[in-house]
């Protein structure tokens, strides 16, 4: 059956090339959003201490803070999931045109 | 040409049923819960930075933003699919938590808050909404899918 090979091969390339375009973005996207908090929350600790030392903040204003960047991180958490879930999505849809792509290049 | 045509046939319906599980998995985009947040941010954020005065001035004013961001937690929980946005908003709002629902009722029970704890809280219940509204700008558009 020389045109179903055909069409393994070109579908094998064509979501290669896929691939290589969308994977590394989404990558590149995720660490640049995590460097991001992990820095903020450093900057915004140092600021705290320095803030309970002079009696700027009490203590239960400290701790609020605290626990404030913990929900925080939780909600950045879902954000990460949510937009995982949409690339997902978007991967699946970009799939599909390759795989009709590649069937039709082939077939039609 | 006949096994073509069902290879061809095959091929189609896996990807239509691909394409409709992809579809299920979040809510596509709204422009209306896109705005809502956005509002409910420059308003919360408004009214936050008062909590240097006494909550007695701004009692009013705190039940008048809790009824607009209940209003937006429960559009969230009414949309299909929803469950991440859902569960951002009611961390936010969250009495027992620390962010914006549980700096409210501090501000209610101490009366008065100190400057930096507003200030820094404030940053926080920023950061908090683009969350949510980096969350819903990330959906994908209902047209796209159409």
């Amino acid at each position: 059956m020389p045109a179903f090979n055909d069409f393994v091969t070109t579908i094998k390339d064509d979501l290669l090339d896929y691939a290589k375009e969308n994977l590394e973005e989404y990558k590149d996207e995720i660490l640049k959003d995590g460097n991001i908090f992990v820095e903020k929350t450093k900057v915004d600790l140092q600021r705290w201490t320095e803030g309970l030392a002079s009696g700027a903040l009490s203590q239960a204003d400290f701790e609020f803070l605290l626990k404030g960047k913990k929900d925080l991180a939780k909600m950045e958490a879902l954000k990460q999931l949510g937009l995982s879930k949409i690339r997902i999505t978007k991967i699946t849809n970009g799939i599909i045109d390759v795989v009709v792509g590649s069937a039709i290049k082939t077939f039609l | 040409m006949t096994i073509k045509i069902r290879l061809l046939t095959s091929i189609l319906t896996l990807a239509l049923c691909l394409s409709l599980l992809s579809c299920s998995s979040i809510s596509v985009f709204s422009p209306e819960a896109y705005k809502q947040a956005v509002d409910l941010k420059v308003e919360s954020l408004e009214l936050m930075v008062f909590a240097t005065s006494s909550y007695a001035e701004y009692e009013e004013d705190v039940t008048y933003l809790k009824t607009e961001l209940s209003k937006a937690y429960e559009f969230s929980l009414g949309r299909p699919n929803n469950e991440l946005s859902a569960e951002q908003w009611e961390i936010l709002l969250n009495e027992e938590g620390n962010l914006l629902g549980g700096f409210l009722k501090r501000w209610e029970e101490e009366d008065l808050l100190s400057e930096m704890f507003v200030t820094d809280t404030q940053k926080l219940v920023s950061d908090a909404f683009d969350t949510i509204i980096g969350l819903e700008s990330g959906k994908i558009d209902s047209s796209i899918l159409k």
